[in-house]
């Protein structure tokens, strides 16, 4: 084995720094963004092993102790049903996590797929796809999860019952699943727009970049360019998208719910627990206070993650 | 020498056999105008084991023959006329599949900014892996073992651990080692060197110079570097295209070209060159105006508005490349050059 002749300096040999671990040394620095991610990991914590750790079933009566104020025995008082607060709003985490963590992917993955395929190869597939981000971001979403529910969700649930009576099959028994698949599918299916429109600018200022001349010029195929040449340079402002994406569809979920069209009752979650505290807040006011606390902690806590994950991840940009 | 002889056997003696050969290439661009002639009828040859240097001003078409040659222009960038042969097959009429085997297989890259021409994201050892992986059919076990012998060879001080380094670790002078390394991982036939050292500091370019001569020696292959620097190639190339507005005025041997340089614009090149004889008041020679913009070629030859030495017929026809008289392998595209020499 021969070596060309080195007529080099020794460069220092230093362990290597992958990008994303210099990313998480800022985000470290951060005060704001670890906060923000301390709750969110309590949070993903307690969505996951919530039911299991709670003291009480989140559906268990106890009239005998009804809108108790909050005690030892429950850290959040009880409902007008005798229900333990705590307990339910440990469950409706478990409610948010879901539908913000399905809403989210579908959309990402939506998303990311047009926009990084009209970026990258442009002409008439980035005008179909432009011009399908525009109409849809022209549907507003409440109405159409209005409509979805007023059209739509009856008559699949009451076909479902029926299905159910006749041949008793299990898989026709439990209706909550169209609550969740009906109006958070179709919020996925409309929230994909800002992530298509953000890959495709991203992809848009990659591609004319010299790294990407560099791989056509070794004759790599598209589609491995755009895979491991043009997405993964895109990533750091989809993380932070994402980032904020899901604390958005949190709080949509409550908001849906709040107003009666999201996730039905008896399943807890932060909006109709919101909904159902705000009628006798004059007497129980810990049956508002916690629900609403624990969705604003959420949603700020996402959004200083978020921000803290833009500055790490665009070292430029951050002062 | 086990690492040579596993690369390739052939001796890295010029062959006068033809491994790329353009003729008549033109390129146009769309503007808001229409189409823009860039490169008119260019002819340039290259020979098996020979190096060639291409010489000339930003904008003048250099990167942009060789980059529209493989195809890797945007789409507003168009060949028009010509061909371009590479070891007898015509790059522009080739499938899209068979073009991206030559692409990296046969022919390498190395292009001029070292610091944006690597993925940031992808250590380089990956970089370097996935033309033997996509070319070669390695495993990534084998593309990564060999990545380590390539970095070896471009001389990058502990290879091995520097496998797993992302781009932005290195110097400059060590990206564009790890680039040279990627353009000659499939051992191409010919590596095209596109300026491969404006971004980097006088000392460096003197050392990836050298390394790109002996890797040529070693390993036998054609090189054409691209760049605007005549003094910094003499020791490198064996034939020097000086290229003006697209066209080639001048195509000569190297030594030639410094003993006799003919065209009007070589002898202004050349002359502009500062020298350490020069008086230290003395102001730096130029060549006046600019190049011809795209879309505004003059009518006759390009050169005439700029030229000290313009006559009548250079604003009526264009010149074409004439070998001169004591010296058939030294041409030149200038009325004036070609008359004066067959009068003395």
């Amino acid at each position: 084995m021969s070596v060309v002749p080195m007529t080099t300096t020794p460069i220092e040999i230093e362990p290597p720094v992958s990008l994303w671990r210099d990313a998480w040394h800022r985000l470290r620095r951060n005060r704001l963004a670890v906060f923000g991610l301390i709750v969110v990991v309590i949070l993903a914590f307690a969505a996951i092993f919530g039911p299991y750790l709670t003291p009480y079933d989140f559906l268990s009566q106890d009239l005998n102790s009804r809108n108790m104020a909050p005690s030892l025995s429950h850290l959040f008082g009880t409902d007008d049903l005798g229900r333990d607060v705590f307990s339910r709003v440990v469950y409706g985490t478990r409610t948010a996590f879901l539908v913000a963590i399905v809403v989210t992917f579908i959309a990402v993955l939506i998303g990311v797929t047009l926009g990084a395929l009209a970026g990258f190869f442009g002409g008439w597939l980035d005008r179909i796809v432009m011009w399908l981000t525009d109409m849809t971001m022209s549907i507003p979403n409440l109405l159409l999860v209005v409509v979805i529910n007023a059209s739509l969700k009856s008559p699949i649930t009451s076909w479902m019952e029926s299905r159910y009576l006749a041949t008793l099959n299990p898989v026709y028994r439990e209706t909550i699943w169209v609550d969740f698949l009906l109006v958070f599918g179709s919020m996925a299916l409309i929230s994909w727009p800002p992530y298509a429109r953000l890959v495709r600018a991203q992809v848009l200022s990659i591609r004319s970049r010299p790294y990407i001349t560099a791989a056509q010029a070794l004759g790599l195929t598209n589609r491995i360019i755009l895979m491991r040449y043009v997405v993964p340079n895109a990533l750091g402002p989809l993380i932070v998208a994402v980032s904020a994406g899901l604390g958005t569809a949190m709080v949509l979920e409550s908001a849906f719910s709040f107003l009666g069209v999201g996730v039905n009752p008896p399943t807890p979650s932060w909006g109709n627990m919101i909904s159902d505290g705000l009628r006798v807040w004059q007497h129980y006011p810990h049956l508002l206070a916690a629900p609403a606390a624990v969705l604003g902690l959420a949603s700020v806590a996402f959004s200083f993650l978020g921000d803290g994950l833009n500055d790490a991840l665009n070292p430029r940009g951050a002062k | 020498m086990m690492m040579a002889n596993d690369i390739r056997p052939e001796p890295s003696a010029k062959t006068g056999e033809r491994l790329l050969d353009v003729k008549g290439l033109t390129i146009e661009i769309e503007t808001r105008n229409g189409p823009a002639t860039i490169v008119d009828g260019i002819d340039l040859h290259v020979d098996k084991g020979e190096t060639l240097g291409i010489v000339g001003e930003s904008g003048c078409g250099k990167s942009l023959t060789m980059l529209s040659m493989m195809r890797l222009l945007p789409n507003k960038i168009k060949v028009t006329k010509g061909e371009a042969n590479f070891a007898g097959r015509d790059l522009q009429k080739m499938s899209n599949s068979e073009l991206r085997k030559v692409r990296g297989g046969e022919v390498g890259f190395i292009f001029q900014d070292p610091m944006t021409s690597l993925n940031p994201v992808m250590r380089i050892g990956q970089q370097l892996a996935e033309p033997l992986i996509y070319h070669r059919g390695m495993s990534k076990a084998e593309a990564r073992k060999r990545a380590g012998e390539l970095l070896k060879l471009v001389g990058i001080p502990g290879a091995e651990d520097r496998l797993d380094a992302y781009p932005h670790e290195l110097s400059g002078g060590m990206r564009q080692r790890v680039m040279i390394a990627i353009g000659l991982a499939c051992n191409p036939q010919l590596l095209i060197a596109d300026e491969p050292t404006t971004a980097l500091d006088v000392t460096i370019q003197a050392q990836i110079v050298d390394l790109v001569k002996d890797l040529r020696d070693k390993l036998g292959m054609s090189v054409v570097w691209i760049t605007h620097d005549l003094a910094l190639i003499a020791g490198l190339v064996d034939r020097i295209n000086v290229l003006y507005a697209g066209t080639v005025v001048e195509d000569a041997p190297v030594d030639a070209l410094f003993a006799n340089p003919s065209h009007p614009y070589t002898q202004g090149l050349l002359a502009s060159i500062p020298k350490l004889s020069d008086e230290r008041s003395a102001r730096l020679s130029s060549i006046g105006g600019t190049p011809p913009e795209p879309g505004r070629r003059p009518k006759g030859c390009p050169f005439a508005p700029r030229c000290p030495l313009v006559e009548a017929i250079c604003h009526e026809r264009v010149p074409t490349l004439e070998g001169l008289n004591h010296d058939g392998a030294h041409r030149v595209a200038c009325f004036v050059a070609q008359r004066k020499l067959e009068a003395a």
